[in-house]
């Protein structure tokens, strides 16, 4: 076996810091948004005990900010959890549309990440033997090229489809003109390489694609 | 015990929800808070009314908190600003000190502690303008003497009158 592909390299722990400093960054957002929240509940029962206006409105506000907030915090909890937990097979059967599902939503705290729509795909996309690290890092630094490319106010279409028995196609539609000259990245590259994945850039119709291949069961991708 | 804080202050910050509430809070203790979303909308604020202090987020979509600090920074030269972030690093701390901030605060933070940096950066700000008002009431000594009235108003006309 390929001995760059069962040890964890230099990028893929640039790639996990990432990732997590991401969502430490998330989690003290969410946590601040409580704290006021608490706080300005703490200052309008201080009024009211004080003899001031009970404001009614304000109250409902912070309660129903403070739930919303706990529930985008347990959301990130769980995506950092499934995220932590994606290195413990280094090869398996994976779901494309739900790893998809994952990394656009870590994905989407950075403070440059555009809205994406997700297309569903038109037939049922079959497991692809692959390591899931890998593919999440192919697509992360996919999705942040993208982002990059279009801005924040800008829109990606993800979909994906079956491409043979034992592939899959993702494409990234959108993507901003000009970018066949900066990806895929050297890091890319090598990412895909060692899932066997390929990437493709279409400058015309403004889309990238990764045709992601399975694995043998050594791991290997045959070669 | 009365702690109102008669100063007016401008707050950018991409979090909605973290915004109306601070807003909220500082309002009941007095400063009159104008609140936005983005950094293009504080610099655009900044140019319509005269603020005395800014809370800046440094991590924004479109321009971010450090570029909203240079251009605030520039264009007022009086207006202290505090930034505000939830991914603390000593690279944007040493970045945001040598564009000029006043103080920069890691997310979450006490509210107290909050109010006691605005506080500081109000003192710091009235500190510079009365420093500042002093050095033109020398200059405007020193041009008055031997002077006619309308060469005294041709100097001042020269004199540099920024206040912000």
């Amino acid at each position: 076996m390929n001995s760059r592909n069962s040890k964890m390299t230099t990028d893929d722990l640039a790639f996990f810091g990432t990732v997590n400093a991401s969502i430490s960054h998330e989690l003290k957002n969410i946590l601040a948004i409580i704290s006021e929240a608490a706080g300005l509940l703490n200052d309008l029962t201080e009024m009211a005990t004080s003899g001031g206006d009970i404001q009614l409105q304000m109250l409902q506000n912070c309660s129903r900010d403070i739930v919303e907030e706990i529930q985008r915090g347990f959301v990130t909890i769980k995506r950092m959890n499934a995220f932590s937990h994606s290195v413990d097979d280094p090869v398996k059967a994976v779901d494309i549309a739900d790893c998809l599902d994952l990394m656009t939503g870590l994905a989407g705290f950075l403070s440059y990440a555009c809205r994406i729509r997700h297309q569903p795909p038109k037939k049922q996309v079959p497991p692809v033997v692959t390591r899931p690290f890998r593919l999440q890092h192919l697509i992360y630094q996919t999705l942040v090229h993208a982002f990059k490319s279009v801005g924040p106010d800008g829109e990606i279409h993800l979909s994906l489809q079956r491409e043979m028995d034992d592939a899959a196609r993702i494409r990234f539609a959108g993507i901003g003109s000009g970018h066949s000259a900066v990806f895929p990245t050297e890091s890319a590259g090598s990412v895909a390489a060692s899932i066997n994945a390929e990437v493709s850039i279409d400058e015309e119709r403004r889309t990238i694609d990764i045709v992601v291949r399975s694995l043998d069961e050594a791991g290997c991708d045959g070669q | 015990m009365n702690d109102r804080i008669n100063l007016k202050l401008l707050m950018v910050d991409d979090e909605k929800k973290f915004l109306e509430s601070i807003a909220k809070r500082l309002e009941l203790k007095g400063i009159q808070v104008v609140a936005v979303t983005t950094g293009q909308a504080a610099v655009e604020a900044a140019e319509k009314e005269l603020f005395d202090v800014a809370l800046v987020d440094f991590q924004m979509p479109g321009m971010d908190g450090a570029q909203v600090l240079k251009i605030l920074k520039h264009k007022h030269r009086y207006l202290e600003i505090i930034m505000l972030t939830g991914h603390a690093t000593v690279d944007s701390a040493v970045e945001c000190t040598k564009l000029g901030a006043f103080k920069y605060l890691e997310k979450p933070y006490a509210f107290e502690k909050l109010i006691d940096v605005i506080k500081e950066a109000y003192e710091h700000r009235l500190k510079k303008k009365f420093e500042h008002n002093q050095k033109r009431m020398d200059e405007l000594q020193k041009l008055s003497l031997g002077r006619s009235p309308l060469g005294l108003l041709r100097a001042l006309s020269r004199l540099d009158d920024d206040e912000k």
